[in-house]
């Protein structure tokens, strides 16, 4: 589904990713951890096109990424969930989630509100579709972010932090959601610190560290048996290991 | 908005389309009886009885400009006005730009003092302070004859005079019969003069055909006495009486007396609507600048109505407002008869909208980028994210702003008096060159300024409240 090859990115003369390889088969749930300031919000920035690459190939579905204007719609099948949640502050809750679908005509109206209600229903949410996001917790936040991301059918959704802004008691209400996606089939790539949900959570875990991919392994391996010795350090550090 | 704009266009050039053949145009700087001055809400004096005179022969209308003394030659060389009547002594610099008539009066130049003051002949001015009028006679003949005087150049002969009521110098040089209507009890007039100039008006180089029929009206005049008595009768309704100088008799001076109020309501209606015109056209081009700044910038597009945009703010934000108010008056309408508050509006507007595209810059970069990147990550693009998510927040910052604009853009207007135009400061000028008397006409003009700048201020206050209640509903 997704494939980076030797993808680079300087900020100046800051060289940030040196050279990135890496695959993402569809359903895959991909943690990406690593000291911070390595580089891996970058990383998800690239794939998403918030940032544009120096060089490098980013593949998606047979598509080069980085191939002009052709790829504009690619865009948003490839769903991206920030730490700061991001949500239009001017906007209810259901304007948030319906605005991209209607304006990109994805949906009508109608169909686009009906859909919202629906997917704040299955997560408890339908009381707070017409509050403004400053009337809500930091864990409703984020769960109507996902939703927002949601309602567009991505391919595959990129978290970056999801749950490093939230209070400890409100991370569960959103790793519970994202658990749920994952059953639907959902592809994901998380950046995150929680080790023990990225521990339990995710299929394969990738450590990146100084602009590079130095460890690609399944969970089991990365946390039980890691090759690296800067891994290993990186883990000792945070009691991981 | 564009609709009101272009009705307020409209409405200007057809006033301003006005101008026409029938009209004869003559530039003076009024507030310097008995030559030319106030009285009535109209410019009266010596001059403006010659000029009608003049305009009668050629059997046209004749129209008055009142602008700065220092601006009279500049607007009849370039055609924006037909002469210039305004006690123009004959200096040869002169002469080399403009045609002077015959001359119609003469002036002694005199040199007034205070009642105490030492100097009692012309020898003793040497090394005094004096000061004088920007670019009269005065300042050219002391400043040739007289290298040790330290001269003090004021725009307005009135405040020169005041420069002495206060101390500030030793003595001051002008015309002799506007010295006589505006010396205090305190004051005296050495006995002999500097040196006697005449007076004649001035036309644009070459126009002989003007030329000819002023000096034949001049001639005509002079030889029956009529100047003579011109003078007497201007000279006659001298209303300087410093007997009664109680408050009250000062403010009923400065306000009530010869109608004097109306000065300051034309001022107020010209300031309202200049700064009214020059906040929309603000709006309006700062509107453009920063949006094709902000496309370019996103986008690549635009990029020709970038870089004008750039040019455009940086050269406004970079230069005096009054000098750009001048270079849009004498250079690029320099030979349109176009309105003058039109031009004050225009003025005002272009530079507005530098800073007009500064608050919509600084309104659209105070929102978080994180708002761009959830609608880009949406799949949304450039124009979608502006006008749905950026936009409607970044207004909130913007609308306050543009407030204060309008409120900074009241009280610039009072560089219009530069070209001419009748703003409120301009009408306390007015006043006071009729009543030598700044200090009511000022505070009254501050007191006005105030109150508009407070209410526009609560206005805003009111809306700032409003807009965020919107934003906490
Ligand atoms: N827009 C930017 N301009 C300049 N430097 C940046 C920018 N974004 C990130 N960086 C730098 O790139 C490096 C990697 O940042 P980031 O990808 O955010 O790290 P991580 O998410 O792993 O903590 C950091 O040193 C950061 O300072
Ligand atoms: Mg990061």
């Amino acid at each position: 589904m997704l494939k980076i090859n030797n993808l680079k990115k300087n900020f100046g003369s800051k060289k940030v990713l040196k050279g990135i390889n890496l695959e993402v088969k569809k359903g895959e749930i991909v943690g990406i951890i690593g000291p911070s300031g390595c580089g891996k919000s970058t990383l998800l920035r690239c794939i998403n096109l918030l940032e544009t690459p120096d060089s490098g190939k980013l593949m998606f579905e047979g598509n080069n990424l980085l191939d002009g204007d052709s790829n504009k719609d690619i865009r948003r099948r490839i769903g991206m969930v920030f730490q700061q949640f991001n949500l239009f502050d001017h906007k209810t809750v259901l304007e948030n989630i319906i605005l991209s679908p209607v304006l990109l005509k994805i949906m009508s109206r109608e169909k686009a509100i009906k859909k919202a209600h629906e997917l704040l229903g299955e997560i408890g949410l339908e009381d707070i579709a017409n509050n403004y996001p400053h009337e809500i917790s930091g864990g409703q936040k984020q769960r109507v972010a996902i939703v927002r991301t949601l309602i567009m059918k991505p391919d595959i959704i990129l978290f970056d932090e999801p749950t490093s802004a939230l209070d400890p008691e409100m991370i569960g209400e959103v790793t519970n959601l994202m658990r749920k996606i994952a059953k639907e089939g959902m592809t994901m790539i998380i950046v995150s610190h929680e080790m023990n949900f990225i521990k339990s959570f995710c299929t394969r875990v990738v450590f990146m560290d100084d602009g590079i991919i130095k460890e690609d392994a399944s969970s089991k391996e990365i946390f039980l048996n890691p090759k690296n010795e800067d891994l290993k350090s990186f883990l000792s550090k945070i009691n991981a290991y | 908005m564009k609709k009101i704009l272009t009705i307020i266009f409209c409405v200007f050039l057809l006033t301003s389309c006005s101008q026409s053949k029938d009209e004869l145009v003559m530039s003076t700087e009024a507030g310097f009886a008995p030559y030319e001055y106030y009285s009535n809400g109209e410019i009266v004096g010596v001059d403006v009885d010659i000029a009608r005179k003049v305009a009668e022969r050629l059997n046209k209308k004749l129209v008055i400009k009142d602008i700065a003394f220092d601006s009279i030659i500049s607007e009849v060389k370039t055609g924006k006005s037909d002469f210039g009547a305004a006690g123009i002594s004959y200096t040869e610099e002169r002469a080399e730009e403009v045609d002077f008539t015959i001359n119609y009066s003469e002036s002694k130049q005199i040199v007034i003092v205070n009642k105490n003051s030492t100097i009692y002949n012309l020898e003793d001015i040497n090394n005094k302070k004096i000061a004088v009028q920007l670019g009269s006679v005065a300042d050219g003949y002391l400043t040739e004859n007289y290298p040790s005087v330290i001269l003090v150049r004021e725009k307005k002969f009135l405040a020169a005079i005041q420069d002495l009521k206060d101390n500030k110098v030793d003595a001051v040089v002008m015309d002799d019969l506007p010295a006589r209507e505006l010396i205090t009890d305190n004051m005296r007039i050495l006995d002999s003069e500097l040196v006697t100039d005449s007076y004649g008006m001035i036309v644009k180089k070459g126009n002989t055909e003007l030329l000819n029929v002023m000096n034949e009206v001049i001639n005509e005049l002079k030889d029956s006495g009529e100047i003579d008595s011109y003078i007497l009768y201007h000279m006659g309704i001298n209303d300087n009486d410093t007997s009664k100088n109680t408050i009250f008799n000062r403010i009923y001076k400065s306000v009530i007396y010869d109608g004097r109020y109306k000065y300051i309501l034309e001022g107020l209606k010209n300031t309202l609507l200049i700064a009214v015109c020059a906040v929309i056209i603000g709006i309006f081009l700062g509107t453009i600048a920063a949006v094709s700044r902000n496309v370019y910038e996103n986008t690549n597009h635009l990029k020709l109505l970038n870089l004008i945009s750039k040019a455009y703010v940086t050269v406004i934000r970079g230069t005096p407002s009054t000098l750009q108010l001048m270079i849009i008056y004498y250079v690029i309408f320099k030979q349109t008869n176009i309105n003058i508050v039109l031009v004050g509006a225009l003025a005002f507007g272009i530079n507005s909208g530098a800073y007009v595209a500064e608050i919509i810059r600084a309104g659209i970069s105070s929102i978080n980028k994180g708002q761009w990147e959830a609608g880009y990550s949406l799949g949304l693009n450039y124009y979608q994210v502006m006008k749905n998510i950026i936009f409607p927040q970044a207004i909130k910052n913007i609308l306050p702003a543009l407030g204060n604009e309008f409120i900074t853009l009241v009280k610039e207007t009072s560089i219009g008096a530069y070209i001419g135009i009748v703003e409120l400061t301009k009408a306390s000028d007015i006043i006071a060159s009729r009543t030598y008397d700044y200090f009511f006409p000022l505070i009254l003009i501050a007191i006005i300024y105030l109150i508009i700048t407070l209410f526009l201020s609560k206005l805003i206050n009111t809306m700032e409240k409003r807009l965020n209640n919107v934003k906490n509903k």
